[in-house]
């Protein structure tokens, strides 16, 4: 019992867990859990006392401040993996190390936007269907787990704003710029300023009008027209040849809905501009003879498909 | 979004109530319930990211803080009835130089103990224990699986136990 009143101490102390539903199950099988889980989290809190505050001083290993140039940390830090998530650790351990990271998340439904202001006067935009990490601590740092963000980034050269997106890393360099991320696909617009991806490893150059795409296909980098990134925001949908299988995810994610598309209506292609509009069956009357297509209502949702078919 | 809140918190009594009673509050745990009502409408909290769970943390929290006061209720008499009086002074503070060398020992030991288990289970319980970090940030990181996180979080846990409870009994 012990072991397992163990796990759960570490379960309920990570910020992210939420299935308290099969902790109250574990707790009600026997009345003994709840006073071994008492002791041991008791425990936990009593390590403050003897947990040295400073790593070990492990000789040549310590990371230093990643825009500190000059060090062959990749050396150090090989055991971890590549040369990318190698740069994000350093990053966000110097971060960390300087001063406590304290972690929450933004989380927005489908359809449903948010804006955040930080103290250091960065602007995020957050799209629906979207899970953000920002630190209490440092107002210079953003974990996009998935979804879709729109940065306006107070430039400071000596302290640059980064986006950590799965094991990439996006630093600004006095920025507008658009991060979707779904599935394993990373899209990045940007439409002021410039972006660097991945400093630390392939550190690609993103000026105003370049986007930046990281799917299946491979790393990709592309025009983009300016008014286009973040265009959500102002309830419309701007492409430049964009696929539908893009598109569809888009729309689902601004207007909350179920969305599937069929294989012949995925590989299709839109250059245009769309209205965005909460009222589905709307939206959909006027967006899809725009891309070619027909929308019709499935059971929770609705399906692109190819053809101006009759609308239902 | 206090409102929000208050709404999630009445949809969800009964399930909160229950958790509650698992967690060991027995005839109190309306009484809790009712402790979590008044805070949640008289602080405005602001906007909570997962709103459940947030509510599941809150009770949670009202008991381990039961825990720790009944304990230290009971050190205290004990301390009492032992002649040590009944003030807790800052354990740093006001410290006496040789239990503060002891400190600084222990430190030491538990330095080393961490060290002893690997840089990777190390820095896993620092990114996890100290800096607060979650489990699935941390593996995402690392670039290691979940499981390998909670593995490594385990050892270092058990390692730490053993060297506070071996240091308590000495």
């Amino acid at each position: 019992m012990q072991e397992e009143a163990l796990g759960w101490v570490i379960r309920t102390r990570d910020p992210d867990f939420v299935d308290w539903e099969a902790f109250t199950l574990w707790l009600e099988g026997d009345p003994a859990r709840a006073a071994a889980y008492d002791a041991l989290m008791a425990a936990d809190a009593d390590l403050d006392a003897i947990i040295p505050s400073s790593p070990a001083p492990l000789p040549a290993a310590l990371p230093i401040a990643a825009n500190d140039p000059g060090e062959p940390r990749h050396r150090t830090w090989r055991w971890v993996g590549g040369g990318a998530i190698a740069a994000a650790l350093v990053a966000t351990i110097s971060l960390s190390m300087m001063n406590r990271a304290d972690i929450y998340t933004i989380t927005t439904r489908p359809g449903e936007t948010q804006t955040i202001a930080l103290d250091d006067g960065t602007r995020i935009d957050v799209n629906g269907g979207t899970t953000l990490r920002l630190d209490h601590n440092n107002t210079r740092f953003a974990a996009l787990d998935s979804g879709e963000a729109a940065f306006t980034v107070r430039h400071d050269a000596t302290d640059p704003f980064r986006v950590t997106v799965g094991d990439a890393v996006f630093e600004d360099a006095g920025t507008v710029f658009n991060i979707v991320h779904t599935g394993g696909a990373t899209r990045i617009g940007v439409s002021e300023g410039k972006v660097i991806y991945n400093p630390q490893a392939e550190a690609i150059s993103l000026p105003a009008g370049r986007a930046l795409a990281d799917d299946g296909d491979g790393l990709r980098v592309m025009d983009v027209a300016p008014a286009a990134v973040a265009s959500w925001r102002q309830g419309r949908l701007v492409y430049a040849n964009a696929a539908v299988a893009e598109i569809s995810q888009d729309i689902a994610r601004s207007l909350g809905i179920a969305l599937t598309t069929t294989p012949g209506a995925r590989a299709m292609r839109f250059t245009g501009t769309i209205r965005l509009d909460k009222d589905p069956a709307r939206f959909f009357a006027g967006a899809a003879p725009l891309m070619g297509l027909s929308a019709i209502r499935t059971g929770d949702g609705w399906m692109l498909k190819e053809g101006n078919g009759p609308q239902s | 979004m206090a409102t929000g809140l208050s709404a999630l918190f009445m949809a969800n009594r009964a399930a909160l109530l229950r958790f509650l009673r698992a967690r060991g509050a027995g005839e109190n745990a309306e009484d809790l319930i009712q402790d979590m009502w008044m805070k949640l409408e008289s602080k405005d909290i602001g906007p909570v990211a997962d709103p459940l769970p947030y509510l599941y943390r809150m009770a949670n929290n009202l008991m381990l803080d039961r825990y720790r006061s009944a304990t230290r209720r009971e050190r205290r008499e004990q301390d009492w009835a032992e002649g040590a009086g009944g003030v807790m002074a800052d354990p740093v503070d006001d410290m006496p130089v040789d239990e503060r060398l002891i400190l600084n020992q222990t430190l030491d030991e538990a330095r080393e103990a961490l060290r002893a288990l690997g840089p990777r289970v190390e820095l896993v319980f620092r990114r996890f224990r100290i800096e607060g970090v979650g489990q699935r940030a941390i593996a995402e990181e690392l670039g290691v699986s979940l499981t390998t996180v909670e593995k490594d979080l385990q050892k270092a846990y058990r390692a730490m136990i053993a060297l506070k409870q071996k240091m308590d009994t000495a």
